[in-house]
């Protein structure tokens, strides 16, 4: 899917926990996601500590979308942010 | 008696489904799930020594206690040879299987087999790691081919443990490896590429001697500048859909995509929205709906500036993505695409589970 908004010129940042798979499919802008359940945050976290790792994922993901990338390009978020 | 250690996920182990993919690798000392069709296979002159079983998500999210744990089993068993799966069209568990598979061949020089449907997206991998230890054999797109794929495996390992000669994957029904090996033959390769030329001019059917790899890359698109002033929009494979699933999406397979409205929303309240996937736990996604559109995070960064006013797209894309079909999820690829440019959007955030 991710693939065919690209070909129509559309950047796409693709947030998944299983970002070999997205490399392997030949994904262009691949931002690591927490967990298969759970890619934007982590249940384990209080609730503040959860959504600031969770901005932290989606500000890395519009990096993303604001890099030059040649090909397949893991970007991983600053896990750290949630203390 | 030749020892072989069967290795498959909690489900295929019979320990459970979604609610125990999170669990550690496990040794049971005997056959367990599908080992016990393995074994039954095999016949008396093989041993399948122990059931390796580990979680679907456990296996993905430590991967490396996963593997060293694995390791030590094989090795303590002193297995033959390993088998993995059959994994079928499960992405997560191919994927591990053929990681499982090269890291055991790697370290213990053993010969490792598994088996999956053509379209399972860790054939890539395999292609790409092209281990001359590791096979993989086709199977059904679903667990319905169980006894078939058991059955291959069975043959396939006992071959391979016999030390037979292994020819090349089209005529042993291994998926290929792009692996070439040297080959006596009386006629030379000008001779050879004349026939074969002739016979395309005379529309004859010939078999290429070099396969060429098919890649299908995709020019990145060109990134955004001035980001605040783009229109972004979100799409999700997560399966999270309005309380009690109106465009009634089914848990695996669908083949339509929909959007809903999230213009007036600050944030995606528990309760009213809930995860229609077959594929994963959806348990947090119930409790928290932001796991797979996160709705505050835009919200947020949309207060701060960082996302310009107005500027995140009025309402999300969605089709939960279990088990989609390569060609049902290009098509949905273009028709989100297609109305995502009609209204201006300009880049997406795409989370996938």
């Amino acid at each position: 899917m991710s693939k065919e908004l690209e070909k129509a010129g559309l950047p796409v940042a693709l947030v998944s926990a299983m970002y070999p798979v997205a490399e392997q499919v030949r994904a262009n802008r691949i931002v690591k996601g927490v967990s298969i359940p759970h890619p934007c945050g982590d249940p384990s976290l209080p609730q503040d500590l959860d959504a600031r790792l969770r901005r932290e994922i989606v500000q890395t993901a519009l990096k993303a979308l604001e890099a030059e990338v040649t090909g397949p390009t893991v970007f991983t978020p600053n896990m750290a942010v949630s203390g | 008696m030749t020892t072989i250690v069967h290795v498959v996920n909690q489900f295929f182990a019979g320990l459970g489904g979604e609610e125990k993919a999170g669990i550690s690798v496990g040794v049971i000392e005997s056959t367990a799930g599908a080992a016990r069709g393995l074994q039954s296979q095999l016949g008396p002159d093989f041993k399948v020594a122990c059931t390796i079983y580990y979680g679907d998500n456990y296996f993905h999210e430590h991967s490396e206690e996963a593997i060293n744990a694995i390791l030590e089993a094989v090795r303590s068993h002193d297995a033959q040879a390993l088998v993995a799966g059959p994994a079928f069209n499960s992405g997560r568990y191919g994927m591990s299987c053929i990681e499982i598979c090269h890291a055991v061949a790697t370290a213990l020089n053993i010969p490792c087999v598994t088996a999956m449907h053509e379209e399972n997206p860790a054939i890539g991998t395999y292609r790409d790691i092209a281990d001359a230890r590791v096979f993989c054999l086709p199977t059904t797109e679903t667990a319905t081919g169980m006894t078939d794929a058991l059955k291959a495996l069975a043959k396939f390992v006992s071959k391979l443990t016999r030390g037979e000669a292994i020819g090349p994957a089209l005529q042993e029904g291994y998926f290929g490896r792009g692996i070439r090996r040297l080959e006596r033959t009386d006629r030379t390769g000008a001779d050879r590429a004349i026939d074969m030329l002739l016979k395309k001019i005379n529309h004859e059917p010939f078999t290429t001697e070099i396969p060429m790899e098919e890649w299908d890359d995709i020019k990145p698109a060109p990134p955004l500048d001035d980001l605040k002033a783009r229109n972004i929009a979100v799409i999700t494979t997560s399966g999270v859909v309005p309380w009690g699933n109106p465009d009634r999406f089914k848990t695996y397979r669908n083949t339509h995509w929909r959007k809903y409205n999230i213009a007036e929303l600050k944030a995606l309240e528990p309760g009213k929205w809930e995860a229609v996937h077959g594929g994963y736990n959806v348990a947090y996604m119930n409790k928290n709906p932001h796991y797979g559109v996160p709705l505050d995070a835009l919200r947020s960064l949309e207060a701060d500036g960082v996302i310009g006013a107005g500027k995140l797209y009025p309402a999300y894309y969605v089709i939960p993505g279990n088990q989609g079909s390569p060609a049902v999820m290009r098509r949905v690829g273009q028709e989100i695409a297609a109305d995502l440019k009609k209204d201006n959007v300009e880049g997406v955030l795409f989370v996938a589970t």
